[in-house]
């Protein structure tokens, strides 16, 4: 596989990235299979609660509920600074101003 | 602050705490400390805090912890930056969207390309395979960007420049027959019309 050129409009897949084929040092090694363990710890939960015969109710996924959570509560970690003021006001004053002035001075009724 | 409805109890856990962290800025402090106050109310049902994205880890501890709730690996979390936008401890994921991953891996959810339990892109529904790609396209992307702008950019400058200077035929105004028209303007039929000469031989 050491001549494989890429498919186009694909990613080279990792098993096949020169990098991490040759010279992979211990730690790297390491590092790869503690990910595994992680990954096949998770398969192993997900495959007993999918093949579990008295099952009855939907798998729940806890990354998803986090995702969801981290997604819908943003403003718990909210923080006023340079940036984030000025794209709220960015986005929620300076639209007021601009469409009041917009519409008000519509070319049927040009005065405000 | 105790709301009794059916199913939901209010934790003020750490809530006089919340609001010492949330008062110390300004103008802010009135707003927060309200959003801090409704924050500690959960439903009993659902995950522990313990399980859910909390506020930024500022100690190793606090970052294992969070390596630990996601199922990473502590080497491998990397917590979004913190500027105030409301990540809190979520992990930096690389941006590689959905069709990038391996078509013929037996994923827990094939459409999605994802396993069950791992830890999810925060921008995840952008990078669904109707959507976003990341995959590498064909020609570098900025030779693509300059291709495009620089045609769009070359065809407007020439619209704008044949507007400035237009080029056409050499007109003159128009010649009508019959003394331009007398009769059917509408003239006087018996007045004789003003002799127009429209060339010269």
């Amino acid at each position: 596989m050491a001549d494989y050129r890429e498919a186009p409009l694909a990613t080279r897949p990792k098993t096949l990235d020169p990098a991490e084929y040759f010279n992979l040092s211990l730690d790297q090694r390491r590092a790869e299979e503690e990910r595994a363990g992680l990954r096949a710890q998770l398969k192993r939960q997900y495959q007993m609660q999918l093949n579990n015969p008295h099952r009855k109710e939907l798998i729940e996924d806890p990354a998803l509920t986090r995702w969801v959570y981290a997604r819908t509560n943003p403003y718990n970690h909210f923080r006023a600074t340079k940036k984030t003021s000025l794209l709220g006001g960015l986005f929620g004053v300076v639209p007021l101003f601009v469409l009041y002035y917009v519409l008000k001075t519509d070319r049927l009724c040009l005065t405000p | 602050m105790r709301i009794s409805l059916f199913n939901v109890t209010a934790t003020i856990e750490h809530g006089c705490r919340g609001f010492q962290k949330l008062g110390s800025s300004s103008f802010q402090g009135e707003t927060a400390r309200l959003l801090g106050a409704f924050s500690q109310i959960r439903a009993a049902s659902g995950p522990s805090k313990g399980l859910l994205p909390g506020p930024y880890p500022q100690t190793p501890e606090e970052r294992a912890a969070a390596a630990k709730k996601y199922n990473m690996r502590v080497e491998d979390y990397e917590p979004i930056p913190d500027n105030g936008e409301g990540y809190g401890d979520y992990p930096q994921l690389p941006d590689r969207s959905q069709h990038e991953r391996d078509p013929w891996y037996s994923w827990d959810h094939p459409d999605l390309r994802r396993n069950w339990g791992e830890p999810i892109h925060w921008d995840f529904d952008m990078f669904i395979r109707n959507r976003v790609d990341t995959s590498p396209s064909p020609v570098a992307w900025r030779t693509m960007c300059k291709h495009l702008f620089g045609f769009v950019g070359f065809m407007l400058l020439m619209f704008y420049l044949g507007e400035k200077f237009p080029s056409y035929q050499p007109v003159a105004p128009k010649q009508y027959p019959y003394s331009n028209l007398h009769l059917e303007r509408g003239e006087d039929p018996e007045k004789q019309p003003e002799e127009v000469k429209h060339f010269n031989i």
